[in-house]
């Protein structure tokens, strides 16, 4: 199956966000990830996953860095998609804050 | 007791049990031996409840003896994935570091069932924390991977592992699991189960781990989509203690004569394993008098999954942050998992708020797509289940195709039932899915209960050793 630059990236978007949705992310060909995985990280996620690294100092080893940071540079390729969708200023979050008023 | 009890329906013990033929002490007890002896060969328990199984069911003889009757599950043993807090019982999560944990009352759903007369006979093994910390290969939780009975070299599904492989063996009549994304239409799928999940808010989640507080469902995993809907008539409600719950029930659909609209999403049989291609096709055959179907349909072309791995990540990360803090996540069992959730600590909160912005409109185009159909058809997974030592990536090389429906319709919260629909290589069995709009769980359920009325793959038996 073809897949768009689209689609590939909503697909890349999924697996970064959830590879429990195991056929669902079959259209990730094995080598178009692996290709997607060699790249280099980008700067920004590089930073991101350092803030991390410094929040808990010690506690991640270099493999483990380097997971994190691929993780959080699949997130950020996915964000441009969140901001393509039209949303007006009336569009708030699907949750409402409730005022509480306990007992007299 | 014969095997026929362990695989029979809801309807069917309750037959029994009216007719005096069986106690519900007698039940419990059988299916509470099933679980201790034959459980631990599928990694599918975490804790059997005998005590309070055996009190509840003393309890059900008594009324039944005074000539009082709860209803449907009367008598009628189950389990729960042990995501539910149930009083006197570790609940454990699927974690290593939550293995010990107690609660001091019952989760919402576990109290409906008590006062509609069920006895809980078990706690359900499941992927840990449901999966919330990313994992990609079957052995991820303390329990060990979840086993399909069908064929125990592979993986049960995810992350209601333990209630699919229990109902598929016969050690439980009907359980209960949860869904974010697919936790219970997977395993219903790679276990030759029925799994309904429901629409979101109509099941109270109060006493659930939350993984997604604004995506988590909990639903029943049965022998039949009539089994289904007798449970959740049950634990479907308003619940003040959740605040999401909405004020709806669920009640059993009357008969439908007049045809079923049902959308074909565009490639969804296609590129996919061909065993399940031909049994999705086969399938639909079968009710070929009853539906008019639309082949080729699209979804809204929308950023599901940009979506939903914002509002999980966030979600997630908050809902376990004393886990991210002390360290514990390294404690977990699948080492991806040990990681997993930190990068979430790089999510921005104006990221997760636009995600759940877009979500609005998302769920007015899904609707308004939705309601052009009864319902959409799909195979409930491309493949047959993921052998046990594979990442899932590489479970089934090659399979590149299918229409992905179980991630955007959990993002929108709307219902989704998988019933059995045939088997596939290594003699594991596939799934039909049907997807409708926002509490129209009574046309899922006409639907399923047509296509199991005409066809027998539901009462089909894996090689479960008898006890």
């Amino acid at each position: 199956m073809e897949l768009s630059r689209r689609a590939f990236a909503e697909q890349l978007a999924l697996l970064a966000a959830a590879p429990w949705f195991v056929d669902d992310l079959r259209p990730v060909l094995p080598h178009a990830l692996a290709q997607v995985q060699a790249q280099e990280p980008s700067a920004l996620a590089k930073a991101l996953a350092q803030t991390i690294s410094v929040r808990y100092p010690e506690r991640f080893s270099a493999d483990d860095l380097a997971a994190i940071t691929r993780s959080i540079d699949n997130r950020l390729r996915q964000i441009d998609r969140l901001y393509e969708t039209h949303v007006t200023n009336a569009d708030e979050p699907d949750f409402v804050y409730s005022v509480y008023r306990g007992d007299d | 007791m014969t095997d026929d009890i362990a695989f029979s329906s809801i309807v069917g013990l309750g037959r029994l049990l009216r007719q005096k033929k069986t106690s519900a002490t007698e039940l419990a007890t059988y299916f509470l031996d099933r679980l201790e002896r034959v459980g631990p060969r599928y990694n599918a328990v975490v804790t059997v409840t005998r005590e309070r199984a055996l009190a509840e069911a003393a309890q059900a003889d008594r009324e039944s003896r005074q000539g009082k009757w709860l209803g449907p599950l009367h008598g009628i043993p189950y389990g729960v994935k042990d995501l539910l807090a149930t009083k006197g019982y570790p609940t454990s999560w699927g974690a290593a570091p939550y293995q010990q944990q107690k609660f001091e009352e019952d989760a919402t759903v576990v109290q409906r069932l008590g006062a509609a007369g069920g006895v809980l006979v078990a706690k359900l093994a499941m992927v840990e924390l449901a999966g919330g910390m990313g994992y990609n290969q079957p052995n991820a939780s303390f329990t060990g991977p979840g086993k399909t009975p069908w064929n125990p070299g592979y993986w049960s599904g995810g992350s209601s592992s333990g209630p699919g492989a229990a109902v598929a063996a016969g050690l439980v009549p009907f359980a209960i699991g949860s869904e974010t994304s697919g936790s219970i239409l997977t395993p219903a799928a790679y276990c030759g189960v029925t799994g309904l999940r429901p629409t979101y808010g109509l099941v109270s989640r109060h006493g659930a781990m939350a993984l997604a507080w604004t995506m988590d469902k909990l639903g029943p995993m049965g022998r039949t989509a009539e089994d289904c809907a007798i449970v959740l008539a049950i634990i479907a409600g308003k619940d003040p203690r959740d605040p999401s719950s909405v004020d709806r029930g669920f009640r059993m659909p009357p008969e439908r004569t007049a045809r079923f609209r049902i959308g074909i999403p565009k490639g969804a049989d296609k590129d996919i394993q061909p065993e399940v291609a031909a049994n999705f096709r086969q399938a639909l055959k079968v009710l070929e008098d009853r539906v008019e179907l639309v082949e080729d349909v699209e979804l809204p072309d929308l950023p599901y999954g940009a979506v939903a791995g914002m509002i999980i990540a966030a979600e997630g990360a908050s809902a376990f942050d004393d886990l991210l803090k002390d360290g514990r996540l390294s404690q977990l069992t699948a080492p991806e998992d040990r990681t997993g959730g930190y990068p979430a600590l790089a999510v921005s909160a104006p990221d997760y708020l636009r995600a759940l912005r877009v979500r609005r409109p998302m769920q007015r185009a899904l609707d308004d797509f939705l309601k052009k159909f009864d319902a959409l058809a799909v195979p409930t997974r491309t493949t047959v289940a993921t052998p046990l030592d594979k990442a899932f990536r590489d479970g089934w090389p090659g399979i590149t195709g299918g229409a992905n429906v179980i991630g955007p319709t959990n993002v929108v919260g709307v219902p989704g039932v998988s019933v059995p629909n045939g088997f596939g290589v290594q003699g594991l069995p596939t799934g039909l899915s049907f997807t409708t709009r926002a509490f129209d769980e009574a046309k899922l359920v006409t639907l399923a209960r047509l296509y199991q009325d005409r066809t027998d793959w539901h009462t089909r038996r894996p090689p479960v050793p008898s006890p």
